[in-house]
């Protein structure tokens, strides 16, 4: 936390890493530990006594390490305290080199090495240089996100599970969302990472945080929710324009979809997202919100959990008209498993009204929700449509 | 435990006691669920089914009772009965107290199997049941050749290979699941810790390999007896102790091999049912065997029509119900006879 504080012209770890950029991974500890201790307290100086001892007893270095590891996690702790919207500028402390930043959204600086204030989702205040070229996404959303505002080519690692735009398969790998490499990102280092609520764990951002590491999370509720961290990222990455582009022809799209169904009467949707057993999608998903957005009435919307196993002949008895099944691409759910057989008798299966769209429109908090929302409201209401 | 001296008198009437209880813990599970069908007409649907008669059930109930409820129903039965056959053989076989279906690795096999089929080849439910039961079969060959190398070997041998195969397995397994998405693998984690509601097509093959599996041993529960006082005893009273092993060794590995590939590790019914069946009518194996089959179906019945209705429409794993009821009932009969 205290290095989102920081200003970044006084950075120790911008400096160490403009002078000494091939860090010898897994050289001296010693000499790694001190980086780190640099990097912990950029302004107090306590560890300049643990820094003496090790030049009084060289020969054993590895007690001294250790002791510099402990007064690190120390100093990292104590540093922890600092509230991550009080920073530097917003307290009104020059940043030289760069502007004096305000909070904010769209906030920006003069010359490379300006930082303006972006809150993210979560409501906290992150430094991030005004056009960051190099951008680490953590989430299959995200990655969408940053190609559709035209941020792509700034974008140099994602996840393995970034499978779209195609263009993102030739960014650097850093291991899947649930476990990101971290050593991987620092080495990459990124000027700006972005992290998911939705796939990613909270641990991963703070860890990244306490590193140095601009971190800007996502956590998008609702199609609604999307534009807004759409715009958010625009925002991040220096391409407010772009973002604000997209989300406007975002919003009009929804708003024809809105406007062709209208009126028109929902028929009962039952969303299968796991088929054995049989999982659904409760309230407060993205699914659940396409549904609604497309003029359909989930059965399970009343349910409290966000994919909770269900019942068959509670779908049964809820009788509905269309069973809608997002095709995943991996595992069991995927490869068309089709509906199963214990929910036969409903008018649904009985009128052949299985509606299969890609998952990844449906439940990827993305810009894609949209292409979702209108191939399920073409699916609910074909003679709208005609 | 009681001396249980086993008349057949004494066989039937408790067998006969046991099918009754069985007959009911069937009613119950058919006419409970999410969705209140009256019991009177189910009753009468049965009839008309029978007789060719028309059914006072409406389609929707109709298909609730029959397409969903009874297929269930049926897979409970065959997987209850199997697991705590097995259960009871490998307790004798092992003379081990805490040897239940899944020690000696067949679970972990059909796991890795069904993980397999999911992770690599994609591969959908049916694949699953297949891949599974052929991930136990070749557990058991394995586990078999590691622990039993050579004639007279003790059987601490093979719950120790057994136990190895396990741990190795279940890394196994781990490491395939963090090389897929989470999307992929929640049917694969519901899989694991037990799940009856899936698909019921592969219940006639694994019907009849528990049938089979169960008669064997069942024809064995006289040797298993003597087995129980120690093999050189036993093999001083005449019993062939190395065939009986292999013999109910297997057997009972294939019905829990058959029963885990369908409905993946429903924990606690093959380890406790046989106890609490000793704790009752003894430990005579030719009563133990064919009883524990009786009481495991009736056990899984009723836990899995706790599983579809305490929370309905939301149904909670029958692993967690099996155990939260289990156990206390399982305590009690242990404080009453000790």
């Amino acid at each position: 936390m205290s290095i989102h504080a920081s200003r970044p012209a006084n950075n120790p770890l911008a400096v160490a890493r403009g002078t000494d950029p091939d860090a010898r991974p897994g050289g001296d500890p010693l000499a790694d530990s001190r980086g780190t201790d640099h990097v912990a307290r950029p302004g107090g100086d306590p560890l300049a006594d643990a820094r003496g001892t090790d030049t009084v007893a060289r020969r054993s270095r590895f007690l001294g390490a250790v002791t510099l590891l402990v007064l690190c996690a120390f100093a990292v702790a104590c540093a922890r305290p600092a509230p991550p919207t009080g920073n530097a500028a917003s307290e009104g402390r020059p940043a030289p080199g760069g502007t004096v930043a305000q909070d904010g959204i769209g906030a920006t600086g003069t010359g490379a090495a300006a930082t303006r204030n972006v809150v993210d989702d979560l409501g906290r205040s992150v430094h991030v240089v005004a056009r960051p070229e190099r951008i680490v996404s953590l989430a299959p959303s995200i990655t969408e996100i940053l190609f559709a505002i035209g941020a792509g080519p700034r974008v140099i690692a994602t996840t393995s599970y970034c499978t779209f735009p195609p263009e993102a398969a030739n960014t650097n790998k850093i291991g899947d969302t649930q476990k990101p490499d971290v050593e991987r990102i620092l080495a990459l280092k990124p000027d700006l990472v972005l992290v998911s609520t939705a796939s990613q764990l909270e641990s991963i951002s703070e860890r990244l945080g306490a590193l140095g590491v601009p971190v800007v999370v996502t956590a998008a509720k609702g199609v609604d929710g999307v534009l807004t961290s759409i715009e958010r990222i625009g925002v991040a990455t220096g391409d407010t324009d772009a973002a604000t582009a997209l989300t406007t022809t975002l919003r009009a799209r929804i708003e024809s979809v809105r406007a062709t169904i209208a009126g028109r009467p929902a028929p009962k949707v039952f969303a299968i997202v796991g088929n054995e057993p049989l999982f659904t999608s409760g309230k407060g998903t993205f699914l659940d919100d396409l549904i609604r957005l497309a003029g359909g009435a989930s059965i399970t919307a009343d349910e409290t959990t966000e994919w909770p196993q269900y019942s068959a002949e509670a779908v049964i008895a809820k009788a509905p008209d269309v069973i809608l099944v997002p095709l995943v691409t991996h595992g069991f759910a995927a490869q068309d498993s089709g509906v199963p057989k214990s929910i036969a008798a409903t008018p649904a299966v009985r009128n052949g009204r299985i509606v299969k769209i890609d998952g990844d429109l449906l439940m990827r908090p993305g810009p894609r929700l949209v292409d979702g929302l209108e191939q399920l409201a073409k699916a609910l209401h074909p003679e709208a449509y005609r | 435990m009681r001396p249980g001296y086993l008349t057949s008198g004494r066989l039937v009437t408790v067998l006969a006691v046991l099918v009754i209880v069985l007959a009911i813990a069937c009613g119950v599970s058919l006419a409970f669920g999410s969705e209140r069908v009256p019991v009177g007409d189910i009753l009468a649907a049965m009839w008309a089914r029978a007789s060719g008669g028309t059914s006072p059930l409406s389609p929707e109930h109709s298909a609730i009772v029959f397409d969903v409820r009874l297929p269930r129903l049926a897979l409970a039965l065959v997987v209850g009965a199997s697991l705590s056959v097995a259960g009871s053989a490998f307790q004798a076989l092992l003379r081990n107290p805490l040897a239940e279906p899944y020690i000696l690795g067949v679970s972990s096999g059909a796991a890795l199997g069904a993980v397999l089929s999911a992770v690599v080849f994609a591969a959908a439910a049916t694949g699953r049941t297949m891949s599974a039961f052929a991930g136990a079969l070749v557990t058991i060959v394995v586990v078999y050749a590691i622990g039993e190398g050579r004639e007279g070997a003790p059987t601490e041998r093979l719950i120790l290979a057994g136990v190895i195969v396990n741990a190795f397995l279940s890394s196994a397994i781990i490491f395939l699941m963090t090389l897929t998405s989470e999307a992929g693998l929640r049917g694969i984690y519901s899989w694991l810790i037990g799940d009856l509601s899936g698909s019921s097509d592969a219940l006639w093959p694994i019907a009849l390999v528990t049938l089979a599996g169960g008669t064997a041993i069942a024809l064995c529960a006289r040797s298993m007896n003597l087995l129980m006082l120690g093999e050189r005893d036993a093999r001083a009273l005449g019993v062939a102790t190395r065939r009986v092993k292999v013999v109910v060794y297997c057997a009972a590995s294939m019905i829990t091999a058959a029963s885990v590939a369908v409905s993946g590790m429903i924990g606690f019914v093959g380890l406790v049912i046989p106890h609490a069946v000793r704790l009752v009518v003894g430990s005579d194996n030719r009563l133990v065997v064919p009883a524990s089959a009786l009481v495991g179906a009736a056990f899984l019945a009723l836990g899995d029509t706790l599983s579809r209705t305490l929370f309905a429409p939301r149904e909670i794993h029958i692993g967690v119900v099996t155990a939260l009821i289990g156990a206390p009932v399982f305590v009690y009969l242990l404080r009453r006879s000790w």
